[in-house]
Order: C-alpha cells, then structure tokens, then sequence
C-alpha cells in the first residue's frame, strides 16, 4: 500500500482498513457459526468446484455468496486481506472456524489425507 | 501431423511391390492393369483431400498438429521446445531408474535417483504453469502431446485417477497399509477431477450463454465478457496440474524406496507406450493402396516397423 501525501487519500484509506477489520470480525464470525463455511461468488466457477467437490464427500458445506451480499466487495476485500493479497479472492474454506485456504490449500489437504480428519474433527463427517 | 497420416510413404509402397518380387503383380493379381488403375485413382483421392485439408485450413479450422492460423504462438512454441527436451531427460531418468533397480543398489542410493526423477516431474509441471499463462489453449487442447496422450487428455495432462488404476494392476507386494493408501488416494483423486471437471462445464455453459446473448450493438462487450470467463481456464488446467503433481508426490510418500522406482519406471513406460502407439498409428499403411490381399500386407509391414523403430521401451510392448 502506498501512503498519498492528500490527507483526503489517507483518510479515505483509514476508512477502508477500519472496514476490513469489521469485515474481518463478520467473516471470523460467519465461520465458526458452522462446521464447514465457503465464501464464494455466484458466478463463479471455480466456486462451482470445490462445493461440488465437499458435496462429493458427503459434507454440507454452508455457503455466503459475496455478490449477493450488500457488503460483499468489502468481504472480498477482507478475505484478500487474509490470504495475503491473491488474484482470485473465492472460493475460501474455513473448517471447524479455522480457515483452511482457497483451493489450493483445500486441494492439497484432501489429496494427502488432511482435509478429512479435519472434517471429522468439526463434526462434519461422521464416517 | 494429420498431413503426414494421409501421405502414403513412397517406402511402404516399395516394399510391398518389392515383397510381390518384378512380375508378381501379374501372377497373384488377375489383372495388373487394375491394379495400377487403383493406385492411381487413389493417388489422386489423396491429393484431392490434400487440397480440400488446405482450402479448410485457409478458412481457419484447427486440423490435427497444425494450428489453423499457421503459427502457434510464442508460449506454445516455447513450451514445445521445452518439452522436448523434458523428453530426452525423461528417456535418462528412466535407464538409470531401470539400471538402478537390476543393480540392486543400496535403499539410500536409489533413493537419490528416485529423488531425482520426482524432481524432474516438478519440472514439468513448473513449465506447464509458465505456458499456461501465456497460451492456456496449447496446454489444454494438448496440441504439445502426442495423439494418443492427447485422446485421453483430462484438463491439459493425465488423469491422476486411471494412473492410480493402472499401478494398482502393475505392482504388487503392498502391504495392507499401503493398499489402503492407494485405494484412498484413488478415491480422493476421483472425488477431485469429477469437482474440477463440473466446475469446467460450468465455465463452458457460461461462456456458451455468454456468446449466445447479444445483439450486434452489443457484440464487443459480449465479447469483453466472454474474454474474462475464458480467463478462469488457467484457474482450472493450474489446478489439475496441482493434482497431478500431488499425486505423485503423495505415491512417493506411500510406497518404499524400490515400489517408487518400479511405480516412475512403469508410469514412464506407460506413457513412453503412448507415445509409440502414436507413431505407429500415424505411419501405418493403408489398406486401399495394396490391394485385394492387402490385410496380410498391413498387419506384416506393421509387425517390421515394430522390428525398425529404434525405442527400446517397445521391447516391453
């Protein structure tokens, strides 16, 4: 982030942070009311995938469509924030209120045998 | 490499003439002169489709190896290059994983070989990411794989899943464990191509929705739209290639040091198998330039060339 010497600039940055930290508090929130919690985008496709792919083992994942949401761009923003500034913000997979990451991580995870324990772990899984 | 199959080989035709020895024509065939007839009129079938093959090319159909557009682009002709060489070093890895394990060498000693060549296959897919970037397109149409591969091309590669099948029905000496490990592994693989492969339809249905709607006044940002969608395809041939790379890594971690160098000794055959099938299939002979006995002909000049071709992994076909 670069720090503009307008004070109008800085404020509105200000602003912005203070609305991350809410929208962080929301999304910290949101994930722990569930056992498995995706952000995702409606139109999106690679959010299309991972629901498929939770449903595929049995889990029933509680989604937030961020286009749907009246704050969801600062959601987005939010979520970026927590993910250390990626390209493609959703889908991101929290589990047992513990984020576990966007799809490469929940990839990664369920091929080497991670991601299931976890889901038991949460009570997701009962197998 | 579509041309190439429908060229017949001044060769082939040779050595079946040569085979029938001078005269032969006349003595096995009741009439020579149709014969010579048939050949031509199928000559000149060929150079009819030749021309039609590059009238439509003209029109821009992609046609076999050969981009419709005559050039590939920078990416894909980089990558090519690259994976070419990725083949030769492929073909090294492989003897010394061969020689490595008839030596019985030391656990500790294969160890770095079998190191080696699961950091080879990194390579690869650290290549892939960089074409993908560039030319999503070549990787995922799979112009850069031979035709074989590139029948059951799953997202730009391999299908972690059948690679995982075929092992299962090549090696043996598991322990349960490692049963288990494997069957699981096949079952999370699955349940990983089926999600990304749903979420690739889905991306194909909107992008057909997308360039479906639109009035004229509307193209161009019909088009910018359909631009954006198109883009997620690197999303999904970035992660398949994860999945693939995963699994091998995770099959390293399953098996012992010896199981992972016969399981990359197989898996590099079986593609090496492929890649041969390719090849043959491409430089087959065609039966309506022989003649009337001509399935004798194609099945024993097939059987030759398997006898020429100088892979030494055809040896284990």
């Amino acid at each position: 982030m670069q720090y503009q010497r307008e004070s109008w600039s800085s404020y509105i940055e200000a602003r912005r942070r203070v609305g991350t930290y809410e929208c962080l508090e929301r999304i910290e929130r949101l994930a722990s009311e569930n056992a498995v919690v995706i952000f995702s985008m409606s139109s999106c496709c690679m959010c299309h995938a991972i629901k498929r792919l939770f449903c595929g083992m049995g889990v029933n994942p509680t989604v937030y469509e961020l286009d749907e949401d009246p704050r969801g761009k600062d959601m987005e923003m939010a979520l970026n924030t927590l993910l250390g500034g990626r390209s493609a913000t959703v889908p991101v997979v929290f589990v047992g209120g513990k984020l576990v990451g966007a799809m490469d991580r929940v990839m990664a995870s369920h091929i080497s045998g991670n991601l299931v324990p976890l889901l038991k772990q949460a009570g997701a899984l009962w197998l | 490499m579509a041309s190439d199959s429908l060229r017949p080989r001044p060769s082939d035709v040779q050595q079946t003439e040569k085979r029938r020895g001078p005269g032969a024509a006349s003595e096995r065939t009741p009439d020579a002169k149709a014969y010579v007839q048939q050949l031509e009129s199928s000559r000149m079938r060929l150079s009819q489709i030749e021309q039609d093959l590059q009238q439509s090319q003209a029109q821009g159909m992609v046609l076999g190896g050969s981009s419709g557009f005559g050039n590939i682009s920078q990416g894909a002709a980089i990558f090519d290059m690259e994976y070419a060489r990725w083949l030769d070093d492929d073909n090294r890895h492989m003897a010394e994983l061969r020689t490595g394990l008839q030596a019985h060498l030391s656990d500790s000693d294969l160890r770095m070989i079998v190191d080696r060549h699961i950091a080879h296959y990194d390579e690869i897919f650290h290549l892939k990411g960089v074409a993908a970037k560039s030319d999503v397109f070549h990787l995922i149409t799979g112009m850069w794989a031979s035709p074989a591969e590139h029948c059951f091309l799953w997202l730009g590669g391999f299908r972690p899943s059948d690679l995982i099948k075929m092992l299962i029905s090549q090696l043996d000496l598991l322990t349960e464990q490692q049963l288990m490990d494997i069957y699981s592994l096949q079952h999370s693989t699955q349940l990983a191509e089926d999600a990304l492969s749903q979420g690739r339809e889905q991306l194909q249905q909107s992008l057909i929705d997308t360039i479906a709607i639109g009035s004229s006044s509307d193209g161009m940002h019909q088009m910018a739209v359909a631009l954006g969608k198109l883009s997620n395809l690197e999303g999904f041939v970035h992660q398949a290639d994860n999945l693939r790379q995963q699994t091998l890594h995770q099959l390293h971690r399953i098996f012992t040091v010896r199981q992972a160098a016969k399981c990359f000794l197989v898996i590099g055959e079986y593609h090496g198998r492929l890649r041969a099938l390719s090849s043959l299939w491409a430089s087959r002979p065609r039966q309506n330039l022989i003649g009337d006995d001509g399935s004798c002909q194609t099945t024993s000049t097939g059987l030759q060339m398997l006898q020429y071709s100088g892979h030494n992994h055809l040896n284990n076909f």
